[in-house]
Formats: structure tokens, C-alpha cells, sequence
């Protein structure tokens, strides 16, 4: 997979693309809008990452020339600006999603991720961690063959955790998916509810399945993983 | 009274003056008169006098001097008008004197003799009864011989007619005030109804509506002049506000950069296989700050966009039922504090609001009260309707606010008490985003609060109209 990142902050880039490779992604950056455009539409990229703010063309006017070659590359805007009317003017300019400065590069590698539909995100009917499955359909949750009884919420939360296993998920992106915006000054609530699903679903067993990653967020996953 | 207004000021002066003119006036008049009347009589005396003259002269003549009396007092009557003649010769004995006037008042007898060298002049004289005698003194001669002839008159007519003058003058000066002061009150009042328009007009303004304009009189004068600065002054501060606005904007966005790369850098280190757990633990302390960091500018952001007067996604909604599913999400934080979270709501209060903005509302209330509130305490969130308005409240039994810090509570980054609440984490902005949300609804928020007694947040929303 061969990702372009137009961004013209250098450390921004460099961790980004630092995060990709070690993903696996082939990686290729551009510092100014115009090399951008350049890159974008003399090579095939399967994901283009747009920073908005760029010296000479700005990235508005890039996502805007690089539509007009290629209408299927899914673009991911980023922004340091997130007011709400900027992120409809993108989207409807071409941006497939929009991440707002500053994000979680766990975030940044999930969105990506979905972007490119391919890994677990994928809407498979169930998901499993260890001896963790989750049914999509029947919303059902197995440890070890026994059933797990969640509330709505814990259910939502353990199956965003499973959906991207591995990763280290923050808490303002739990939020976002788990609950909304609004919530934003409660994050306590992330956590009272991650201690509600340890305690059914890790507590009673020896194997522990959540991690707390401090001050990144929590990841579910098998421990030899 | 308000003795310090302009009305009154400018209604004091203006009477003041106008009385002062008609006092002077009356003055003026007064001494012009006096002046007139008593030339008058002095005239008429003075002629008489050289009628007398006259009449001796032609009684002489024909030698009928001794009916001289007799014929002056029928000719001239002086008794009758209450004047008095003397005719002297000059040995100093009276040749006539007039009789006892009619009124008793004038006796030529007691009026003290004045000897007069030459010319004639007028002299006045008090009767021992006191009254002022005007007398004209006329040097006559017939034949040779020489005489005096005075000729007098009570001044008590004059008198009479002056204290008249003043009597009117008396009556007339309160009335003229009190008409000057009457309706220099109402014209005032007339001129500062404009006044009153525009501070009502310039009332109505506030940093939601700061782009209004007041409208200009065009009266060309004092008023246009002051509408038309004031304008000017708002313009002013709108411009300020709006690059206040702008910068706080500006810093947000700025900061976002480094604070990228910041947690970017932190993130990958985490990453490393490697990390001692005490590194590990150092650097998650550092990714807690930055996310923090991010927090207090997001919510810096959204304060400068709503005092900007971002457009909010007003729809019509019932603040009960956002009110209850709110707390019921916000139940789990609180049952894992012990703290008794209870709710109600009347039905069906319509308000105009953005519900992700209120629901913000309910969730930092909440956040605010279960983080306030100790273990075992209770929370009550209700909604219902006060005179015509929608009413949010959220009450707890916790610490209390500090009634030194009650009018502080809204400010940015204010805490009632420093260490324990930079101790549960918060920014110091959720009750002014609180209040910023209201404002923009048009509504307001109150706090009451007792120590270690509880706080009750009272949110007040206008009712949907329909």
C-alpha cells in the first residue's frame, strides 16, 4: 500500500510516516502543496494525507486539483481548524475524513485503516481476542464459551476495543464513537465504564484481555500479540 | 427629586433667571414711576403756586387785600384736595395759610416754614404725625414787596399707588415662577425623551448583538452628534471583540501543531519494546499533560466561536427528555462515586437549541456536581418551567461554593478551591463553556450555593414560541 502525506511541518511528517512504515505502508512525503499536486497525480497512491495549512498552495486548492485528475483516491484532511462548516466545505470538496490536529496516531492509523477497507474494521459478523468472542449479530459476548452479560454501552465499547484489537485506543476517540461530543468534559465516564467491562469480562480470569496504556488509552488484545 | 438631573438643573436656571429678570423689571419700573408721579405733582403744585401768585397779584392790584383769604380759599380750595398753601411775606408772617384738609390728615398749621433765598425749589417735610409733605416753594413779588408762596401735598397717594404696583408684582412673581418652572419641566422633558429613546435603543446592545447600530435622529444637532458617536464607539468595540475573538481562535489553532508532534513523538516512544516501567510511566504522565493540553484548547475554541456568535443548529427539542436520557447516561459515573443520582422532568418543554450544546450543558453540570459532590452524597437534576421560561436545574449536597467565589464561578479558568480541583482533572472551563452555551441560546445560568451545605445550578432557557 503506497500512502502520500503532503504535510510541511517536518516532525509532524516524520512521526506519521515513521507510523505508517511501521505499518507496512510504502511512504511518500511532500513538504509544499505544489510538489504535492506534483506526486499526486504522476504516481498511484492508494491513500493521500492532506495537511490544509501548506505554504504556496494551500490544501484546499491541492484536494481541489487532485479531484479533477483522480476521483477515486480516498483523501484524509488534516487540520489544526475544526469548525464545523471548514469540515462540510472539505468533505464536499472530495475529503473521504477529517482529523483535527491533534489526534491520537492511533487514530490516525484507524481512520487510515478504514479508509483503505481492509483489516479488522471490516463488518465481520463477529470478533474474536483469545477466548473473547463477540457476535455482531445476536450482540451476544463469550469468555471462554460462557456468556457475558454487557449493558448497551459496554457492549458498544468492548466491540469499538475488538474492532481494532492491538491498538491503542484514547479516550477522546472512544467518546467520539462510543458516545458523542458532547461528552467531552466527562471523560471520567470512559473510564468508569472500562472498569465496569474489566470487571466481567477480565476479572474472572487469569488472562488479562484490556490494558491501560497510560496517557494513551486502553487496547484490547491477547497479550502474545 | 433628583436635584443633580440636567431637568432639574436646567429647569432651576431657567426659572431662577426668568424671576431674576422680572424682579429687576419691577425695580426699574417701580423707581421710574415714583420718579414720574412725584415730577407730576411737584409740576401741578408748582403751578398752582404761580396761580396764587397771580391772584395776589391782581387782588393787590385792586386793592382788595383784605378778602385776600377769603378768595383764595374759594378760588383754590386747597383743603379739599389735601394740599396746603402759605403765602409768607417778608417779615416772616403769614399772609394766607389754607385750612385744615378735608381729611384731618394735612394741618398747614403744624408743616415747619422753609426760608428759601432766591430761586424756587422743592423741598420735602414730615407732619410731626409723620406724614411726608412734598412742598414746592415759590418766591413772589407785587409791587416791590416780597413773598413766599408753598405749595404742598400729602405724598400718601403716591404711596398708594406704588404699594399697588408692588401688591401686583408680589401676586404676579410666584405665578410667573411656577408657570416658568412648570413648563420649563415639560420642555425639558420633551427634549430628553430623545435622550431616553436612545439610551433604550443603546441598552438593548450587548456582545451578542454588538453589530447593531443605534438609529441616527437627523436633527443636526446634539443628539445626532452623540447617537452618531456612540456608533462610533461600538464599531470600535466590535472590532476589538472580534480580534479578541480572532486571537483566541488563532492561538488555538497554533497550538495544535507542536502539540501534534508533541504527542506524536511521546506516542511512538511508548511503542518501544524496551521502556523501563518507570520511563513508560514518566512518558504517560507527559501524554496525560498533553492531552489535557488539547482539552483546554478545544475548549478555548469552542468559547471564542460561541462569544463569536457561531451559528448554532437550532432545531426544537424538549429539554426534559434531553435533561433525563443526559442523566441517565451520566448514572454510571455517579453510582461509581455512591452518589444518589436522581431526576424528573415535566413534559413537553419545547425549547430552540442545539441539542449536542445543551446535552453539553447537562453533561458538564453534572460532571461539575459529581465532581463536588463526596461519597454517599446525591444529585437532582429536574426540568420544568418558571414565568414563562425553561428551567434546567442541577442540585447537589457536596462541598459547597465559597460565597467569595460564587461571582467568580463562569470565569475562564477559575477554581473555587485550587488544589483539589486541579486534582480531579479539570480545565477550569466547564462552566464557562456552561454559561457561553447559555448566553447563545439567549438564556442565563444561576448558581446558589452554601458551604457544605450543596450547590444548585439553575439554567434558564427561553421557551420555544408557537
Amino acid at each position: 500500500m503506497r500512502v502520500l502525506l503532503v504535510e510541511d511541518e517536518s516532525k509532524v511528517a516524520r512521526f506519521i510516516a515513521r507510523g505508517l512504515t511501521e505499518e507496512r505502508y510504502a511512504v511518500d512525503t511532500a513538504a509544499d502543496g505544489t510538489s504535492g499536486v506534483e506526486l499526486a497525480t504522476t504516481y498511484h497512491y492508494d491513500i493521500v494525507i492532506l495537511d490544509l495549512m501548506l505554504p504556496g498552495l494551500n490544501g484546499t486548492e491541492v484536494l481541489r486539483q487532485i479531484r479533477r485528475k483522480d476521483t477515486s483516491v480516498p483523501v484524509l484532511v488534516l487540520s489544526a481548524r475544526d469548525a464545523l462548516d471548514d469540515k462540510v466545505g472539505h468533505m464536499e470538496l472530495g475529503a473521504d475524513d477529517y482529523l483535527t490536529k491533534p489526534f491520537a496516531l492511533a487514530e490516525l492509523l484507524v481512520r487510515v485503516k478504514v479508509l483503505l477497507r481492509r483489516g479488522p474494521v471490516n463488518r465481520a459478523s463477529s470478533l474474536r481476542v483469545g477466548d473473547l468472542e463477540l457476535d455482531r449479530i445476536t450482540q451476544q459476548v463469550k469468555r471462554g464459551g460462557r456468556r457475558v452479560e454487557l449493558t448497551g454501552k459496554e457492549y458498544s465499547l468492548l466491540e469499538y476495543l475488538m474492532a481494532n484489537a492491538g491498538r491503542v485506543i484514547s479516550r477522546s476517540m472512544i467518546i467520539e464513537h462510543v458516545w458523542d461530543q458532547s461528552f467531552d468534559g466527562a471523560s471520567g465516564i470512559v473510564d468508569v465504564y472500562l472498569g465496569r467491562l474489566r470487571s466481567k469480562i477480565d476479572q474472572p480470569f487469569e488472562q488479562k484481555l484490556i490494558r491501560t496504556v497510560r496517557g494513551v488509552g486502553y487496547s484490547i488484545s491477547n497479550g502474545d500479540s | 427629586m433628583n436635584i443633580r438631573s440636567l431637568r432639574f438643573c436646567l429647569t432651576a436656571w431657567y426659572a431662577g433667571l426668568l424671576v431674576c429678570v422680572v424682579a429687576l423689571f419691577g425695580t426699574a419700573v417701580y423707581f421710574g414711576l415714583e420718579r414720574y408721579l412725584e415730577k407730576t405733582v411737584r409740576a401741578a403744585l408748582s403751578e398752582q403756586a404761580r396761580a396764587v401768585g397771580e391772584e395776589i397779584n391782581e387782588q393787590i392790584t385792586e386793592n382788595r387785600f383784605p378778602s385776600l383769604v377769603k378768595h383764595l380759599n374759594e378760588k383754590f380750595a386747597p383743603h379739599l384736595n389735601a394740599r396746603f398753601i402759605r403765602v409768607t411775606d417778608a417779615s416772616g408772617t403769614a399772609v394766607y395759610l389754607s385750612k385744615l384738609s378735608s381729611d384731618g390728615l394735612l394741618d398747614p398749621s403744624l408743616v415747619p416754614r422753609v426760608h428759601p433765598e432766591g430761586e424756587e425749589y422743592s423741598t420735602e417735610v414730615f407732619l410731626p404725625n409723620g406724614k411726608r409733605v412734598l412742598v414746592q416753594v415759590v418766591p413772589f413779588s407785587v409791587s416791590g414787596k416780597k413773598y413766599i408762596i408753598e405749595a404742598g401735598s400729602l405724598y400718601a397717594p403716591l404711596e398708594a399707588v406704588l404699594d399697588g404696583l408692588i401688591a401686583i408684582f408680589a401676586l404676579g412673581l410666584p405665578v410667573l415662577a411656577a408657570v416658568a418652572i412648570g413648563g420649563g419641566y415639560f420642555l425639558m422633558r420633551r427634549a430628553l425623551i430623545q435622550v431616553d429613546e436612545i439610551t433604550i435603543q443603546a441598552e438593548r446592545i450587548s456582545s451578542d448583538n454588538l453589530s447593531a447600530r443605534l438609529p441616527v435622529p437627523a436633527t443636526g444637532d446634539e443628539l445626532e452628534r452623540l447617537t452618531l458617536a456612540l456608533n462610533r464607539m461600538m464599531s470600535r468595540l466590535e472590532d476589538a471583540f472580534q480580534h479578541i475573538n480572532r486571537f483566541s481562535a488563532d492561538v488555538s489553532h497554533e497550538l495544535r501543531t507542536p502539540l501534534t508532534i508533541l504527542r506524536g513523538e511521546l506516542e511512538a516512544l511508548v511503542h518501544h519494546e524496551d521502556l523501563s516501567p518507570g520511563l513508560l510511566d514518566q512518558i504517560g504522565s507527559a501524554l496525560e499533560e498533553t492531552e489535557r493540553l488539547r482539552t483546554i484548547i478545544d475548549q478555548l475554541l469552542v468559547i471564542s466561536r460561541l462569544d463569536a456568535g457561531d451559528v448554532l443548529q437550532k432545531v426544537p427539542l424538549d429539554l426534559g427528555r434531553l435533561a433525563l436520557s443526559t442523566a441517565e447516561q451520566m448514572q454510571v459515573v455517579a453510582e461509581e462515586k455512591s452518589i444518589k443520582l436522581s431526576y424528573s422532568a415535566e413534559p413537553g418543554i419545547q425549547v430552540e437549541g442545539d441539542p449536542s450544546r445543551l446535552k453539553q450543558v447537562v453533561v458538564n453540570l453534572l460532571d461539575n456536581a459529581i465532581r463536588y459532590t463526596s461519597e454517599g452524597g446525591s444529585i437532582f437534576v429536574s426540568a420544568g418551567r418558571r414565568n414563562g421560561s425553561a428551567v434546567l436545574t442541577v442540585a447537589d449536597n457536596g462541598t459547597g461554593i465559597p460565597p467569595e467565589a460564587l461571582s467568580h464561578v463562569f470565569e475562564r479558568f477559575y477554581r473555587a478551591d485550587k488544589a483539589r480541583s486541579r486534582y480531579s482533572g479539570g480545565a477550569g472551563l466547564g462552566l464557562s463553556i456552561v454559561n457561553a452555551i447559555c448566553t447563545a441560546h439567549r438564556g442565563e445560568i444561576e448558581v446558589s450555593s452554601a458551604e457544605g451545605v450543596g450547590t444548585t445550578m439553575t439554567v434558564l432557557l427561553p421557551l420555544a414560541k408557537n
